[in-house]
C-alpha cells in the first residue's frame, strides 16, 4: 500500500514538473511579452526596451525557464513580473483565500451530494426521485457562470438584497473574518458540483440497496437507519470516490471563472490578470498549484477507493 | 490677448462651466463665480446646495490588477489614473468645458517667439508631508519624467522642454525654456500624467498636492485614500476617506453598485445601462466627449494608398447608423477630423455623409470596382469590434467586401502594431495639435495612418509656432482641410461617457475630457 502510495506521489511530481514545462511553452507562444502587456499603448521603444531589460525579458527562454525550474525546485517561484514582488508573498493570502472557499464548496456540496443522492435513492421512482433528477440534470445543465450571475439577482441587487454581490475584503484581513462574503460563490460552486454527485450517489446507492447483504441486515431486523448509515452508505460512496474528486478538483479550476465573477481575492483571479500580464511566474506558480490540488484531490480518491473496497483493502495486504 | 492661456477666457468659460453644472445637478443656485481670484476654480467646481463633509466615498473603477501603481508619471490603467488625480496636481488643469485652467500654476505665459514660458506657482501650497511647493519641485518633475535611462508616460509629450534651460528666478517663479518655439505646452501641462511631485519622490511613499493623501494601496485590489486637510482648493475634499476599488469584470462593477457595496463607477456597459436607470436609488452620468474609436488606413500602403479609395471608405459609412448600432446612440457622428472641442476646431467643413453612388464612382476611378480589403480588429476598446461589424456590413452595399480579422488584444499590439493596413484605434479627448503630435506627424509615436503629407507638416510645424490666434486659426484650419479631404482615418463618431452613481453622492457634473467621473473629481464629491 505504502509502495503504491508512493508511486502514485512520484507520478504526480513528474505531472507537476510536465505541466510546467508546457504552460512555459504555451505563455512563450502567446504573442507579445509581458514588458508589452504592462505598458499597452504607452510601449514606445524606449520604455519597452527599458522595461524589458528590467525583467530580464531578453534573456533566452531556455535560460529563463531553467532559472524558474532551479528556483522552483527550491521552493522559490521567483518574482511577478507585473509588480516586482517575490510569487510566493503575493499568492500567500490568496491562496489561503482561495483555498477556504474550495474547502467550504468541497464539504458543503460532497454533504449535500450524498445526502440528497441517499434520499432520492430510498425514493426511488417516486415523485421526489424524479423532482430531484430534473433538478440536478437542469444544474448540471447550466454554466457555473449562469448560476452565479442568477444568485446575484435573485439574492444581492435586484430581488433580495441579503448577500453582498462582490468580495470587497480588506486586503491583509483573512476572508473568514467576514463570512458573509462567503456565501453566494460557495453556493454557486455547490450548486455546479453537488448535482453529478447526487446522481451518482443515486445510481450507486440503489445498487448498493437491492444487493444481497442489505436485504440480509434488513432480515436480521436492524433499524433501517443503521442499515443505511454502517451497510449502505460506506460501500455506495467507494464507487462514487473517483467521482467526487474529479468533482472536486474541478473545483480547483472553476474557481477562475466564480472568483472573477465575484471578485473574490483568490488565485483564480489572480491567474486571469497574470495571463492577461503575460506574467510568466505568477502564471507558472498559480498553475502548478491548481495542478497540486488536482494531483492530491486524485491521490485522496485512490486511497478512499482503496479503503472502500474490501477486495482491494486485502489484496494489497 | 497673445497668450493662449488667458485667464479672462477660462473665467468665461468657466461660467458656461457653472451653467452646465446646474442642469446636472438640478438647476439649483450656484455659487457666485466672481467670488475673488482664488474663488474661480473652486466656484466653477462647486456642486448645487451646500456640501457636506465626511464619510467614506466608495469606487469602483474599470480594470486593474497586478500591475498597478501610485507613480505620479506611470499611470496605465483606469484605477492608476483614478489614483493619480487623488494624490497628485498638475500645473494646469480642466474646466468640464475642456478649457484650461490654473492648478498649481498661477500662471504660465509664452515669449512672443515662443521659445519660453514663465511659470508662475500659486503661493502657500504645501505636500502631503507638509513641504511647500517651490520651482525646485517643478524642475525635480520635469528631470524624472524625462529621465532617459526611465522615461515616463509624458516624456514624448514634454521632450520639447529643454532641461538645460530651467531657470530659476525665485521660489516661485521658473523660466521654461523650449528646444523648439511651442504654443502648447500649457496643453501638455495639464496632463493627469505631469503631476508634480516633490524633489526627491520616493513612489514607494506617495507623496503630492492631491485632494486626498495616501494611506493604503494593494494593486488589483484596492486602495485608500485619507482626506488631505490643507488642500489648497478651500473646502475641498469633502470626504474623510476615499477607496478606490478595482473591478476588472463589468459584471461585479454594476452588481456592486447595484448592491450597495460602492457609491461610484466608471463605465457602465451600454448593455447594462437599463439595468441601472431602473434602480430608484442611482444616477448616471453621461457626458459628451472628444473621444474617438477610428478605422485607420494606411496612406501609404495598397489600396489605400490611393486616395479615392480612402475617400470611397469613408463615404461608404452610414455614421448614424454606426453611433445607432455600436454606442447604443450614446455618441455623436463624426466628420473624419478630431479635437471637436478645440476652439480652432473646422467645424465648417461640410459633415460627410453615406454616398454609396459617390463611393461606387470614386472606386471605379481607382480600379478597385470589387474592393476587398482585411480590417484587423480587437477589442482595444469598448464598440471597436461592433464597429467593424457594422462596417463591415454596410460596406457590403456598395460591393465592397470588408473582411474581418479579430485578433487578442496582446497581438493587435504586439509586433504588428502601428503597421496594419487597416485597423482601428482609439483615442481620448485632445486638441488639435496635441493630438497632431501624438499621431499625425512622421514623428508622432503613434502614427498608425503613416500620415506624412508635407504640406501638412509644414502648416502644423508653422501653427505651433504663431502665437497669434488668428494667423494660427487660419494655418490648423488648412491642415484640417487637407486632412478631411485625403486623410487615413475614418472616425465616425464621438462616445459618450457614461458613469452612474448612487443618489448620495453629489458634486458630479459632464466633463468633455473623456476622463470618468469629472475627471476622476473625488475632491469635489460629497455624500448626502
Amino acid at each position: 500500500m505504502l509502495r503504491l502510495l508512493l508511486r502514485r506521489l512520484l507520478l504526480g511530481l513528474l505531472t507537476l514538473w510536465l505541466v510546467s514545462l508546457v504552460l512555459f511553452v504555451l505563455t512563450q507562444a502567446l504573442p507579445g511579452d509581458a514588458a508589452r502587456a504592462i505598458l499597452g499603448r504607452e510601449a514606445t521603444p524606449e520604455r519597452l526596451a527599458a522595461l524589458r531589460q528590467q525583467l530580464h525579458l531578453d534573456q533566452s527562454p531556455a535560460a529563463q525557464y531553467l532559472h524558474w525550474l532551479r528556483g522552483a525546485v527550491r521552493g522559490d517561484f521567483g518574482r511577478s513580473l507585473a509588480d516586482q514582488q517575490p510569487v510566493s508573498r503575493l499568492l500567500g493570502d490568496r491562496l489561503v483565500n482561495s483555498l477556504v472557499l474550495m474547502a467550504a464548496a468541497a464539504l458543503v456540496s460532497t454533504v449535500l451530494g450524498v445526502a440528497a443522492g441517499t434520499w432520492s435513492a430510498l425514493r426511488r421512482d417516486r415523485f421526489a426521485d424524479h423532482a430531484t433528477s430534473v433538478v440536478t440534470l437542469v444544474l448540471a445543465a447550466l454554466p457555473e457562470f449562469v448560476i452565479g450571475i442568477a444568485l446575484v439577482v435573485l439574492l444581492s441587487t435586484t430581488v433580495f438584497r441579503v448577500f453582498p454581490a462582490v468580495t470587497l475584503a480588506t486586503p491583509g484581513h483573512p476572508v473568514w473574518t467576514r463570512l458573509d462574503v462567503l456565501v453566494l460563490p460557495v453556493l454557486t460552486m455547490t450548486l455546479a458540483v453537488a448535482p453529478y454527485i447526487t446522481r451518482m450517489l443515486r445510481a450507486s446507492m440503489i445498487e448498493v440497496l437491492d444487493s444481497e447483504y442489505v436485504q440480509m441486515a434488513r432480515l436480521k431486523g436492524m433499524p433501517e437507519r443503521t442499515v443505511i448509515v454502517r451497510h449502505a452508505l460506506p460501500n455506495a460512496l467507494g464507487p462514487v470516490a473517483q467521482v467526487i474528486a474529479l468533482q472536486l478538483a474541478w473545483l480547483a479550476g472553476g474557481v477562475v471563472v466564480i472568483e472573477y465573477l465575484f471578485r473574490y481575492p483568490g488565485i483564480g483571479q489572480a491567474l486571469v490578470d497574470a495571463v492577461a500580464n503575460r506574467d510568466v511566474p505568477m502564471v507558472q506558480a498559480i498553475t502548478v498549484v491548481i495542478a497540486a490540488i488536482y494531483v492530491a484531490v486524485n491521490l485522496l480518491a485512490d486511497m478512499v477507493q482503496i479503503l472502500g473496497n474490501a477486495r482491494l483493502r486485502t489484496s494489497l495486504r | 490677448m497673445t497668450a493662449p492661456l488667458d485667464w479672462r477666457v477660462s473665467r468665461r468659460s468657466l461660467l458656461k462651466t457653472a451653467a452646465l453644472g446646474a442642469v446636472a445637478v438640478g438647476g439649483a443656485p450656484l455659487l457666485s463665480a466672481c467670488g475673488g481670484s482664488s474663488g474661480i476654480e473652486t466656484s466653477a467646481t462647486a456642486p448645487a446646495g451646500s456640501p457636506k463633509r465626511g464619510g467614506n466615498l466608495r469606487v469602483g473603477i474599470v480594470g486593474g490588477g497586478a500591475k498597478d501603481t501610485v507613480d505620479a508619471h506611470l499611470p496605465v490603467s483606469h484605477p492608476d489614473e483614478a489614483r493619480v488625480f487623488a494624490l497628485y496636481d498638475s500645473l494646469l488643469t480642466r474646466n468640464p468645458d475642456y478649457s484650461i485652467r490654473p492648478a498649481l500654476a498661477e500662471s504660465l505665459t509664452p515669449s512672443s517667439d515662443p521659445r519660453t514660458w514663465t511659470l508662475k506657482l500659486r503661493q502657500g501650497v504645501t505636500f502631503h508631508n507638509g513641504k511647500p511647493l517651490t520651482v525646485d519641485d517643478v524642475s525635480f518633475t520635469f528631470q524624472r519624467i524625462l529621465d532617459p535611462k526611465s522615461p515616463k508616460s509624458q516624456a514624448t509629450a514634454l521632450s520639447i522642454i529643454d532641461l538645460e534651460a530651467l531657470k530659476k528666478v525665485d521660489d516661485h517663479t521658473l523660466a521654461i525654456g523650449l528646444k523648439s518655439p511651442s504654443v502648447i505646452l500649457d496643453d501638455h501641462l495639464t496632463n493627469y500624467a505631469a503631476g508634480i511631485v516633490p524633489a526627491g519622490y520616493d513612489p514607494a511613499k506617495p507623496v503630492g498636492t492631491g485632494p486626498f493623501k495616501f494611506q493604503s494601496f494593494t494593486p488589483g485590489q484596492q486602495s485608500v485614500f485619507v482626506r488631505n486637510d490643507s488642500y489648497w482648493q478651500s473646502g475641498q475634499p469633502y470626504a474623510d476617506q476615499l477607496t478606490i476599488i478595482d473591478f476588472p469584470d463589468d459584471t461585479a462593477r454594476v452588481n456592486a453598485l447595484l448592491s450597495g457595496q460602492v457609491d461610484v463607477i466608471d463605465q457602465v456597459p451600454l448593455g447594462q445601462l437599463a439595468v441601472v436607470k431602473a434602480n430608484p436609488g442611482l444616477r448616471v452620468l453621461e457626458s459628451e466627449t472628444g473621444a474617438w474609436i477610428p478605422f485607420t488606413m494606411r496612406v501609404d500602403a495598397a489600396p489605400f494608398s490611393d486616395v479615392r479609395v480612402r475617400q470611397a471608405l469613408r463615404l461608404l459609412v452610414d455614421r448614424q447608423q454606426m453611433v445607432d448600432q455600436v454606442l447604443s446612440g450614446h455618441g455623436k457622428i463624426g466628420n473624419d477630423l478630431y479635437a471637436p472641442f478645440d476652439p480652432m476646431f473646422a467645424r465648417d467643413l461640410p459633415q460627410r455623409h453615406q454616398d454609396l453612388d459617390q463611393a461606387k464612382s470614386l472606386l471605379r476611378q481607382a480600379g478597385h470596382s470589387d474592393l476587398r480589403v482585411e480590417l484587423v480588429t480587437s477589442e482595444v476598446a469598448a464598440g471597436t469590434v461592433e464597429a467593424a461589424q457594422v462596417f463591415a456590413r454596410q460596406a457590403q452595399d456598395a460591393g465592397v467586401t470588408v473582411k474581418l480579422k479579430k485578433v487578442d488584444s496582446g497581438v493587435f499590439y504586439g509586433d504588428n502594431y502601428l503597421k496594419w493596413d487597416f485597423a482601428q484605434d482609439f483615442w481620448f479627448t485632445r486638441n488639435y495639435l496635441p493630438q497632431v503630435a501624438q499621431g499625425s506627424l512622421p514623428t508622432s509615436p503613434y502614427n498608425e495612418t503613416h500620415w506624412k503629407d508635407p504640406t501638412f507638416i509644414d502648416l502644423v510645424t508653422r501653427a505651433g509656432s504663431t502665437v497669434d490666434e488668428a494667423k494660427r486659426r487660419q494655418l490648423l484650419h488648412d491642415a484640417q482641410k487637407i486632412e478631411h479631404d485625403s486623410g487615413g482615418y475614418i472616425i465616425w463618431s464621438f462616445t459618450n461617457q457614461v458613469d452612474a452613481h448612487s443618489s448620495k453622492v453629489n458634486g458630479l457634473v459632464p466633463d468633455k475630457s473623456g476622463i470618468p467621473l469629472t475627471s476622476y473629481g473625488f475632491g469635489r464629491m460629497w455624500l448626502g
